[in-house]
């Protein structure tokens, strides 16, 4: 697919509005030579002193009366140029921001949320400058550029090719310093990125920093990142500042040109003082097209290179989507099974996941074990494919999960995460989604199910606290609740649970594990617990180590044939003071 | 890796002046004053020859191009000097009807039409070469121009850089003193952003400030001077329509400013909603929340299409009615100016020079939206880089340091907690009543579950916070009597997840310290067991290590951080026990590497391991904030209570069993 094609719809959209504002756009430029035509008759009428005051008048008039069209046209040109540039911009963000959602987990692991960001922002805006600014820039250029160097010729062509001999200096270098300025600038940006960098890193270590007395030589860095930065500063406006007066040098070149030649042809009788006036006329009007002849093809090249960069997300295929004779998943009971399964991470050379052969009857509870990093949380995450295992498969209800609907897969589940993510908004909101059709029954029931209820009930604003962005106004443990209950709210045949009440004190972890307890039998359920004793109540233990399968069956069988299991048991029985001595 | 963008904090606005901000920003600039105001007398002198250029164009059409009306003859007339054989020749051979007067002959000027080129030409030769000397003139001038616009550039982005620079060291250095708890409260994202971005906003807030008030305000001013000097009756007509430009100015910028304000809060919930997203896509797709999450964003993203359409609309409606005043100012010349010139009050050459100007009076009005936009981002940058600046948390250090104090850390004999509090937040304690005492020399374990106020008891030697209640000694001093420096020196912490900067291995190590003898480097290394990294790195010790230490095992890292250790040469060693999984060859090392650190030196341990525990000189058992045993390791066997029951389930192999 072409990049041109994302945008090709929207300009057929609005091809109307596109004609209109070309079409007031040179009317536009047309009107403004007809100025310095005016002002000529009015220079020559003044020379020869022989003028009425009506004529006078009627010249002022015309130079109003163009200057209202010329006010009216401009109007209609932005309207519908820019306008459309506008619904370029929407329309892209758009498609960028749901394609997004498609992509698979494994794209946002490898991908930097800045960068991401980068594209929905200056990249997009790249593209809608090109569309708006830079369209009419460059018709502006062709028209205007043209029509104005006619009207010179037509005063005399010698004077013109005189005067436009700086002319090509201008569009060129116009073109060779942006070229320049753009890459001195994009160093300067990585400059501003180092600077940043150096910053974040020692706000990041800043407990370091303060225990080993390192204030003054860290400043001395961030010194030296802020000085790099000012010398790559400087180094641009070498550029930058070359730029824009050079460009005036070059029309005030042409302007001594005219000013020389002009003079001696008016002296010489073969032009007229009006003639010298407009031809001083027309040269400020083709500047600005020349100039933008410059800008405006960095400014495409530029939107062309940010479409690319859209287009590569656009064409980015989710790795995880439904099969093409995907089946859908009716009544599901939740049986699953796991035969075989391997996974790895990429970069990772040891695998996450080996032979895991594991079988959960529907309605049955399921502890999973064991020590940081042995697979747990990827374990969890294979059911609703958020990662496709590399070898074996996973089956619910009898149906390997790539070939059911991923909509309809994902429906059966209700899964909360290790991290609870919870979005900037109130309580009810992250539990319901803003779901209109959830009643205040359910919510309420759901928060109870969480312990959540008494805590939501102590804010002034109960269901309707907002919690701030990434939940920030609660505490681990609170959030944690809210994505227990978001997941109780969903209903679903099979909850997976990373890790539920790892942030919650005991007593608050004890209620959760009632509700949990009370579920069992009508669903099943997977949790992953560093606390043992939260899955006391499981039909099945299984311990994971290294990415294995190490030992299964109920606590007590544990107690006896896994030495990890009997250890951290014991452990936490201290830690908690469950035992008695 | 670039840090966290903050999109969440844009959606504040400033007031678009706000004296009091600038007052405050004044300070900055002082130590800069000298080239600020080489910056500020190059503008000057820009605008100045910006306004002198027109009028070379008016001497040169009334001097030389277009002759002057004779007075109340009501046409133009060419003076020739006869001295000249053949100029005499000429007018007498052409115009019998020319009047003379002495010496000089005044020919009409239509009659003028009537010369072949070449005698024209020699008539008028003292014309050409005035015309020739005027764009000589103007040559100059346009090439000074040239000049003083890049000097004066150059000299702005000088000062300006200069000026943020320091801004950005003073709000750097203001934030790395703040106490840690400060920290807690502000993500790192946030405050990166203020000293980067906000800072960043402030320099188009001073660059912009000087254009206008320097370059905009003294153009108008002389381009105002000009035209009055020129024909004040003329300039007086032409400004007519300023009141019309006034008011679509005032009009404008009020609809202007909401709208601006409007769209800058619309992109900054665009890019919050897109950031947070990308941050909870697992859960957006796990909970099949795509499609409302879409519906939500699209009705965000439309709402910013109709404010963009609306800025249109606004900009359409100014920037073309401006345009068309300033051609409704021409009209008003040529009309007016017209009949000046016809009655002889003006010349050709200043009616040219008018409605130059006048074009030019309306270039800085054009560009107003642009600058109201940049002012009031500038503003609001401005107000949180100042509320940062206004924030004081730092722990207060004494007065000056007496000597007495400094001789007395000589080295650190003791170390005491006495009845110590602690709590980050409050309501919340951390730390109940914790008393212990560590000699020099000596070797303390701190064990514990999960949460039982480790990490915090060491937190506060550093003193990193300061207790609620009770005191922590040096050498029976407290902490809060002395200056930091002077304990931390002395220190070396060595944390759970190592922080390492981006920098060389060499600089992660011995940075700040005076440069280590070879012999000194090897031994260091050879100590922290890192010979085997330092041969597999391509450079060796001078191998910059990736942003974080990204290409490292946490293994590797914390033979680093105690490599750093070892560098420091510290008295006290306070060390952070790793809880993370490591395959137990690299955890041997690693303990091995810590006993030779700790080896005659007092050292005070977080520990998870029982078997780092077993060699301490003592043991405190810490559970929910207290010490609730202590003792050496066979004490508190005998005393069969928590120590003894934790003990009973690890191996005394130590680490993790690999089954």
């Amino acid at each position: 697919m072409s990049p041109l094609s994302i945008i090709k719809p929207y300009f057929a959209e609005n091809r109307f509005k596109i004609c209109i504002g070309l079409l007031s756009l040179i009317v536009v430029d047309g009107l403004q030579l007809v100025v310095p035509r005016i002002i000529k008759w009015a220079v020559d009428d003044l020379t020869a002193m022989s003028v009425s005051a009506g004529a006078l008048g009627l010249y002022a008039g015309a130079v109003a009366g163009i200057a209202v069209l010329i006010g009216v046209f401009r109007y209609v040109w932005r309207l519908c140029l820019l306008g459309t540039s506008r619904r370029v911009e929407e329309g892209l963000r758009n498609r960028l921001f749901s394609h997004l959602q498609t992509l698979s987990t494994g794209y946002f692991d490898r991908t930097r949320t800045g960068d991401l960001m980068a594209h929905a922002t200056n990249d997009i805006q790249q593209v809608r400058m090109a569309a708006g600014m830079g369209l009419v820039a460059l018709n502006d250029a062709v028209v205007m550029g043209a029509a104005a160097i006619g009207f010179m010729a037509y005063i005399n062509p010698t004077l013109t090719g005189l005067v436009l001999v700086p002319m090509p200096l201008i569009a060129v270098s116009a073109r060779f310093f942006s070229r320049r300025m753009h890459r001195r600038y994009q160093t300067v940006q990585a400059s501003f990125a180092d600077l940043t960098e150096a910053i974040r890193e020692r706000l990041a270590g800043i407990r370091l920093i303060k225990a080993h007395n390192r204030q003054t030589l860290e400043t001395a860095r961030v010194r030296a990142a802020s000085a790099a930065y000012l010398d790559e500063n400087l180094q641009l406006v070498r550029i930058t500042g070359a730029f824009f007066p050079m460009m005036l040098l070059l029309t005030n070149l042409s302007m001594a040109l005219v000013l020389f030649f002009g003079g001696r042809l008016v002296i010489r009788f073969t032009i007229t003082p009006g003639d010298f006036v407009a031809f001083i006329s027309y040269l400020a009007l083709l500047t600005w097209p020349m100039m933008a002849l410059g800008w405006v093809t960095n400014l495409i090249q530029r939107g062309r290179a940010s479409l690319d960069r859209v287009n590569a997300i656009l064409e980015t295929r989710p790795a995880i989507q439904d099969a093409t004779d995907a089946r859908s998943l009716e009544a599901p009971r939740g049986e699953i099974v796991f035969e075989g399964v391997a996974f790895a991470y990429p970069d990772s050379s040891t695998p996450a996941l080996a032979d895991i052969d594991l079988r959960v009857d529907a309605g049955s509870v399921l502890g999973i074990v064991g020590p940081p990093g042995s697979g747990k949380t990827t374990l969890l995450n294979l059911i609703p494919r958020l990662y496709d295992p590399m070898a074996g498969g996973i089956r619910v209800d009898g149906c390997d999960v790539r070939r059911l609907r991923i909509e309809q897969l994902r429906a059966a589940i209700a899964c909360m995460p290790q991290e609870s993510f919870l979005f900037a908004g109130t309580i009810r909101e992250n539990i319901t989604f803003g779901g209109p059709d959830v009643s205040e029954q359910r919510l309420v029931e759901a928060a109870r199910a969480a312990a959540l209820l008494d805590t939501v009930y102590g804010f002034a604003q109960g269901f309707d606290t907002v919690v701030g962005e990434k939940g920030v106004m609660l505490s681990g443990g609170q959030k944690q609740r809210v994505a227990l209950a978001r997941c109780l709210l969903a209903d679903a045949p099979i909850l997976l649970l990373d890790d539920p009440i790892s942030q919650v004190d005991f007593e608050t972890g004890e209620a959760i594990a009632q509700t949990l307890r009370r579920l069992a039998g009508r669903r099943t359920i997977l949790i992953a617990s560093h606390r043992i004793s939260a899955l006391a109540f499981a039909d099945r233990i299984v311990v994971l180590e290294r990415g294995r399968l190490t030992a299964a069956g109920s606590h007590s069988r544990l107690m006896d044939v896994s030495g990890y299991y009997a250890r951290t048991y014991r452990l936490q029985e201290i830690e908690e003071g469950r035992d008695a001595a | 890796m670039r840090p966290e963008q903050d999109y969440f904090e844009e959606t504040r606005l400033g007031k678009p002046y706000d004296v009091r901000l600038l007052r405050r920003l004044y300070p900055f600039t002082r130590p800069h004053r000298r080239m600020l105001g080489w910056s500020i007398g190059l503008v000057i002198l820009i605008t100045l020859l910006d306004v002198a250029l027109p009028y070379l164009t008016k001497e040169a059409i009334d001097r030389y191009i277009v002759p002057l009306a004779e007075p109340a003859a009501g046409q133009r007339t060419l003076s020739v000097d006869l001295s000249d054989p053949l100029d005499a020749a000429i007018v007498q051979d052409r115009f019998p009807e020319a009047r003379i007067e002495g010496s000089v002959a005044r020919i009409p000027y239509d009659a003028l039409a009537r010369l072949d080129p070449e005698e024209l030409a020699h008539l008028r030769r003292g014309d050409a070469q005035g015309l020739a000397l005027v764009t000589g003139l103007f040559l100059i001038l346009v090439v000074l121009d040239f000049l003083l616009n890049f000097g004066q550039s150059v000299v702005m982005e000088i000062t300006g850089q200069r000026i943020m620079h320091d801004l950005r060291l003073r709000l750097y250095g203001h934030i790395q003193g703040l106490a840690l708890e400060f920290f807690t409260r502000n993500p790192v994202g946030r405050l990166v952003t203020r000293a980067t971005s906000d800072v960043q906003n402030m320099y188009e807030l001073f660059t912009s400030f000087i254009s206008f008030v320097f370059k905009d305000l003294v153009l108008l001013g002389g381009i105002t001077a000009v035209m009055l000097a020129l024909n004040w009756k003329l300039a007086l007509v032409a400004f007519a329509v300023l009141p019309a430009v006034a008011l679509a100015s005032i009009r404008f910028s009020r609809r202007a400013r909401a709208i601006f304000r409007t769209l800058r809060v619309q992109v900054a919930e665009i890019n919050t909603r897109f950031a947070e997203t990308i941050g909870g896509m697992r859960v957006i797709q796990l909970f099949r929340q795509e499609a409302a999450n879409q519906r939500r964003f699209e009705r965000l993203n439309h709402a910013n299409y109709l404010s963009g359409m609306e800025q249109i609309r606004v900009l359409a409606l100014f920037m073309p009615l401006i345009e068309a005043l300033a051609l409704a100012a021409v009209a008003l010349i040529v009309w007016y100016g017209g009949g000046r010139v016809l009655d002889e009050s003006l010349s050709l050459g200043a009616l040219v020079a008018f409605i130059s100007y006048i074009r030019m009076f309306f270039r800085p009005l054009r560009d107003l939206a642009e600058k109201y936009n940049i002012l009031q981002n500038a503003m609001a940058s401005a107000e949180r880089i100042f509320l940062v600046l206004d924030t004081t948390t730092a722990l207060p250090q004494p007065p000056t340091p007496s000597g007495g104090s400094a001789a007395a850390l000589a080295s650190i004999e003791e170390l005491r907690f006495e009845a110590v509090d602690f709590a980050y937040l409050p309501g919340e304690p951390v730390l109940r009543g914790v008393s212990f005492r560590l000699r020099r020399g000596e070797t303390m374990a701190v064990v514990g579950p999960t949460g039982a106020g480790k990490t915090s008891l060491i937190n506060l030697i550093p003193r990193l916070y300061d207790p609620t209640a009770g005191r922590v000694l040096i050498n029976a001093q407290d902490l809060r009597a002395m200056p930091s420096a002077l304990f931390r020196e002395r220190m070396a912490l060595v944390m759970q997840d190592p922080f390492l900067f981006s920098g060389t291995l060499r600089e992660n190590i011995f940075e700040g310290l005076p440069d280590p003898s070879p012999a000194r480097t090897l031994d260091i290394i050879a100590a922290a067991d890192l010979e085997h990294l330092v041969t597999r790195l391509p450079q060796g010790l001078d191998t910059p290590l990736g942003e974080g230490g990204g290409a490292l095992s946490s293994g590797e890292r914390q033979l680093i951080a105690i490599a750093r250790a070892f560098a420091r040469d510290p008295q006290l060693i306070l060390l952070d026990e790793a809880t993370s999984f490591i395959d137990s060859e690299t955890e041997r090392r690693i303990q091995q590497a810590l006993e030779r650190l700790m080896r005659h030196r007092t050292a005070l341990v977080v520990a998870h391991r029982l078997s780092t525990v077993r060699s301490a000189d003592r043991i405190l058992v810490m559970n929910r904030g207290r010490i609730i045993e202590s003792g050496t390791h066979s004490e508190l066997m005998a005393g069969r209570g928590f120590y003894y029951r934790l003990h009973q389930l690890q191996p005394a192999a130590g680490p993790e069993p690999a089954q």
